[in-house]
Order: structure tokens, then sequence, then C-alpha cells
């Protein structure tokens, strides 16, 4: 359904996409995970056509998107990571001018908004202006404008950005309820919750690079069966340090969550000449964050904090 | 405490660019037109020539010249002949002349004759015909008690279409407005752009399958109509309190349409840079507002002298004050007595809408 190869974006001397390769199959959910930052925007908006490639292509639905920008972009819903809405129009007015812009007209375009209304849970405030819904209305009108043409892929950038976790529930739903039907997903977040919850396959995603891909048992087995929690007792920046030259680290406290680059010998060895001793040691049940973590070498979050 | 607190909304105020044009840029224009409307005057500008012809030797006449050379900001400009004198006048070498005829004599209704350009708005004709009568009758003095019929008589010269009589306020303050008001179509314009840019709304329409200058007419093409609606309000609002069209209403439609595309094209300009909605509403007003000065909008440009009128050409608005006034004072005014005004506004709303185009940034 969707097929990057060698996709990237330069913006001056700054790369903020290198040169991915991704094949999507039809009706799968696929995640790009990645802290704020590692190029998930600019990549989506290289696929939905807001940004044009500076190497590489795109294919949606096996039409090249350079070539016929326009019958690609009919294949694609894009559900964009701000809140992409009219707020002084109503859902049902915000929703009539996104179906014109994909050609819906007539009854067919009354039906379709009426199914997505129902669809996102917005029947009965289809009248009002959105500027007095909910951040999480606003959330879910946002989704229903980038399915109400019915795309056959649908792109969604950060969709639960501040969101409360009752809208979050019900925006999985839509999802879960959108591969049901056999629509193919691009869903991107920096939660891992998220994408281990909804996703088939997950692309890992890191300063601009895919640096893994595959279903989240492959990522876990692959990447995250070495995981160990080290209780620090003494001076846990000064152990921190040392690990980090034969491991990769995330610190929690006093404790040490550390992927061995080798072996686990080596870790002790220079937590140890460092002045710090360990207390108790703990291997940890591999999950996407500790794949993450071995990947790329620092927790998602720390990236996610840094750049925000 | 109170310290931080001032050196951040230093901070702020020095990085907030509008707020610092609004606070010394504008009142620096304002001062520099104002200041150089009043410039006009003894000893500090060139006078005002104004042609003069008598017969050789009339000492009423030598008079009259003498007196015009002895009032402050007046210097006479002797021509060969009264046709030269009216020619002069015709093609504004001149503001105005004064034709003392050989058998001058007013009792007999053969006053001195006045050549102004009768269609020129009351604030810059006015003073200037008071100041020369009065010349005029300093020249003549004493002069002989009882009732006398009027010693000059104002004329237009030939080849300038006259003026309606009696022209109300509205045929002045309706063009200035719409002119000034009109233009402020470009910053909703340019606010839009900011707001769908802001909004993400915009990358929603980049997303959909529509070709770009579509997606970019499609955005501007209901702004134009607003600007075409809020003229027509605003004149036939006028025409509920007199004011009258004395040329081709033609040529007003079309001159409001070239404003009106002026207006747009400069909104596309001011979007392509790129401003917020904030940096936006503190610096578009100030720039509608120094260009509608300049331009005419709340000063007549002829009070200004020579140099704020040719920098008042620099803008668009001078152009359609100039072409509204034509169409709406002087009778007989047609599309082609206004073309200059029209090609002037069509060719400043394609360059707006070129170099908008050139800067502009979809993605």
């Amino acid at each position: 359904m969707l097929a990057l190869r060698g996709l990237g974006k330069d913006y001056g001397t700054r790369r903020a996409v290198d040169a991915i390769d991704l094949d999507v199959a039809r009706g799968e959910i696929v995640g790009l995970l990645g802290p704020n930052g590692a190029g998930k925007t600019t990549t989506i908006s290289m696929v939905c056509g807001v940004v044009t490639p500076t190497r590489g292509s795109v294919t949606i639905g096996g039409i090249p998107l350079a070539d016929k920008p326009y019958e690609a972009k009919a294949k694609l819903g894009l559900v964009p990571q701000d809140l992409a809405v009219y707020e002084e129009l109503s859902a049902t007015q915000n929703l009539d001018y996104f179906g014109s812009l994909y050609g819906l007209t007539g009854k067919r375009r009354a039906e379709r908004i009426a199914y997505v209304l129902d669809v996102v849970g917005l029947t009965e405030r289809a009248k009002e202006p959105v500027k007095k819904f909910s951040g999480g209305m606003k959330r879910r009108l946002n989704i229903a404008a980038g399915l109400v043409h019915e795309p056959e892929l649908l792109v969604l950038d950060e969709p639960t950005v501040g969101v409360d976790p009752q809208s979050r529930n019900h925006i999985f739903e839509v999802v879960r309820a959108l591969h049901k039907a056999g629509t193919t997903v691009v869903y991107t977040s920096h939660y891992m919750e998220e994408v281990e919850a909804l996703c088939d396959r997950v692309a890992i995603m890191d300063a601009g690079k895919i640096v893994a891909l595959g279903t989240i048992a492959e990522l876990i087995a692959k990447h995250a069966g070495k995981g160990i929690e080290l209780k620090i007792s003494g001076d846990v920046d000064a152990a921190a340090r040392a690990a980090a030259a034969h491991a990769s680290v995330e610190r929690d406290a006093d404790v040490l969550r550390v992927v061995p680059t080798a072996s686990l010998a080596p870790v002790i060895a220079a937590i140890e000449a460092a002045g710090a001793s360990i207390a108790t040691v703990h291997s940890r049940q591999g999950n996407l964050e500790t794949a993450f973590l071995q990947l790329t070498g620092h927790g998602l979050r720390d990236r996610a904090e840094a750049a925000s | 405490m109170i310290g931080p607190t001032i050196r951040k909304d230093i901070w702020l105020l020095l990085r907030d660019r509008g707020r610092l044009l609004m606070l010394f840029v504008m009142p620096l224009a304002f001062i520099v037109v104002f200041g150089s409307i009043f410039k006009f005057g003894p000893d500090r500008g060139k006078p005002r020539p104004i042609a003069i012809w008598h017969a050789p030797g009339d000492a009423r006449g030598e008079a009259i010249a003498k007196a015009i050379a002895d009032t402050p900001g007046f210097a006479p400009d002797p021509k060969d002949s009264a046709d030269a004198v009216r020619r002069a006048v015709a093609a504004e070498d001149v503001r105005a002349g004064i034709v003392v005829p050989a058998d001058f004599d007013p009792v007999q209704g053969r006053p001195i004759e006045l050549v102004i350009d009768l269609g020129e708005q009351v604030q810059v004709r006015g003073p200037l015909q008071g100041a020369l009568t009065g010349a005029v009758m300093r020249a003549l003095s004493p002069l002989p008690t009882g009732k006398l019929p009027p010693l000059v008589e104002a004329k237009s010269p030939p080849g300038l279409a006259k003026p309606l009589e009696n022209v109300s306020a509205f045929q002045v303050t309706v063009p200035g407005n719409g002119v000034l008001f009109g233009f402020f179509i470009a910053m909703t314009v340019a606010m839009t752009f900011a707001s769908e840019r802001h909004s993400g709304t915009w990358r929603r329409l980049l997303a959909a399958p529509v070709p770009r200058w579509r997606a970019l007419i499609g955005k501007l093409v209901p702004y134009y109509l607003i600007g075409v609606i809020q003229l027509a309000v605003l004149f036939g609002f006028g025409g509920l309190f007199g004011m009258q069209v004395a040329g081709s209403f033609a040529a007003l439609v079309l001159l409001s349409l070239a404003l009106v595309a002026c207006s747009i094209g400069f909104g596309l300009l001011v979007s392509s840079f790129g401003w917020t909605e904030k940096q936006l509403g503190s610096t578009v007003p100030v720039m509608m507002l120094v260009m509608g000065l300049i331009g005419g909008c709340m000063f007549p440009r002829l009070l200004m002298p020579p140099f704020m009128q040719k920098v008042g050409l620099m803008v668009p608005h001078s152009w359609a004050l100039d072409g509204y006034y034509a169409v709406l004072v002087r009778q007989g005014t047609s599309v082609a007595d206004i073309a200059p005004q029209l090609g002037a506004l069509t060719a400043f709303a394609l360059g707006f809408a070129l170099l908008g185009l050139w800067r502009f940034k979809f993605e």
C-alpha cells in the first residue's frame, strides 16, 4: 500500500530525514516510533505530499506520488498533529469542506459526513461550532476530517497529544475499527504503549533514520533481551558515567537500567572502579522501551523531553 | 523581583518588531509627512510660481505682479500671452495663473481671470484662490467705495474637464476612506494564511488532491469579492449622502476592481513574509496607515511639497485617489481618461502578486 525508497529531506545543511526505506502492506497498522525531532513528522509530511523530498520516492497504492500526485493523494487521509480544523465552523461544515477537497459531492458527501461523525462519536454535537468542543472532541473531529473521503491509507501524526485517557481510548477504538475494516494505517507516536497497543509492526526512528523495523515481538526478541536493572549504592552519577562506556544506560533515581554492548562483566567492573557498589541486580523482561534503549543509546522520554 | 521583570519586558519589547514599528516608525512617518505639508511658507521652501500675463506697460498688471512677488510663498512667472498662462495651468506646470486683460474693467464685466483648476479639491484650491485674490485687491487698492462686481473671476483652463457644481465633502471623504480601509483587506488575507498555517489546516489542504495554485486562488477569491462588496457598500453609502459620479460609472467600477486586486496582491505579498498573526497584527496596520498617509488618504497630496507628492506616487493609494477624484468630480471622465491610474494600479497588483508568489512558501 505504501512504499518509501531512499526517502530523505534536508533543510539547508541539516539532514532531517536520511534515506528511509519502508513498505506497508494493505490493511496493516505500522507505527513510527521515535522521540520528538526523530524525523517522524517530516517523513509523514513527505508521504502526504506536504513537503517535497530532497531525495527518494513515495508510492501510494502503486501510484508514484511525484508523478501522479493527485491520484496518489486521493488514496490518502492525513490526521495532522495540530488540531487542523476550523474552530468557528461546526463539525459538519468542517467535514463538508474537507470532503469537498476530495471530490465528494451531494448525497455521498452527506452520507460520509454522517458516518464519520458516528464513528468518532460526535453526531450529537455536529451542528455546534468546534470552538465549544473539549480538547478530546476536537481531536476526534481531527480524525474524522482525515477519514471523511474513505481513504485507503490513513496517516495519523501523534493523534493523542494532549488528550484525556477517555478520549485516547476512544481514538484507539476508532483506529482498531478502521484496521478491522481493512484500512491501512501509519501511526506516529512517541508513546511506547500506544504503538504496543495498536501496531502490527513498528519502525523505530532516531535522528532521521529507521534504526529497526519489525513486529513488536521481533524487536523485543532481537533488541531487548539483555536488559538489566542495577541498584547502585554510593555515587550514582559516577556509576552511570562509568557504565555508559560499556552499555546503553538509563537512570531512574538510584537504579540504572543498562543494556550492555557486549557483556555485563565490564559494566560491573566500571561501576565498581568508579567507587560505587551494586546493591541488587535484576534481569528485566524485555519490552519495546528496552529495545529502543538498546537501539538508540537513550531513552525515548529523554529525547522527547529534551526536544520539548 | 522588579529588576528581572523590567529586564524580561525589555527583552520582549526589543523582540517585538511590530510594536517598535508602531512606537517609533509610525510617529516619525506622520511627523515627516505632516511637517512637510506645512513646509510651504516664507523662507522655508521654494516659492510657488504663479503664471501671469498682462499687456506690456499695463501699470495695473505690473502692480499685481509685484503684489504676487511680495506675497510670501509666491513668485510671479511671466508668460507671453493669456493662452500661455492657461496652457501652463492645464499642463500642471503651475498651480494657478493670473490674466489681466488689457481692457480690464470689472464694472463693464471684464474682470481679471484667475486661471485655476476648479475641479481641484477645495482644500487645495481654496487657500490659493484666496491668497491670489487678496494679492490682486492689494495691488489695486484703494478700491472705489460702493458695491463693485467681482474683480477676479476664477476659471478652469480649456482642456480640463468641468467639475461638478456644489461638490459635497463626500466626493472626497468616501474615496479617501474607501482606499484607506479598502486596503485593510490585505491584512485579512495575510491573517488567514497565518491562521491556516498555525492551525495545521494548510497542511491538510496541501495533503488533499488539489493543485497548489487552485488552493491559492480558492483562498484569495473570497477576499477579492469581499473587497469589492466593501467598496460597493462604501460608495453606495456615499451616494445616500449626496456623493455623485461625475464621470463614467464603468470607470468607477474598473478602478475599484483594480484597487481590490492591488489590496489582495499586497496581502499575498505580506503573507509570503511568513509572519505570525501577532506579528501581522502589530505591523501591517502601521504599514497601511503610513501608505494611506503618504498616498493622500488623510491629507490631500497636492497640499504636500513636490518631493512628497512624488513619494506618494510610490504607493497605489495615490493613483487610486487620483482616479476616483477624476471619476467622481470631473464631468465626462471616461475609462480612457483614467487609463494611467488603472495602468498603475494593475502594475502594482501584478507586482505585489508576482513578488508574493515568488516568495510564498507552500511548505
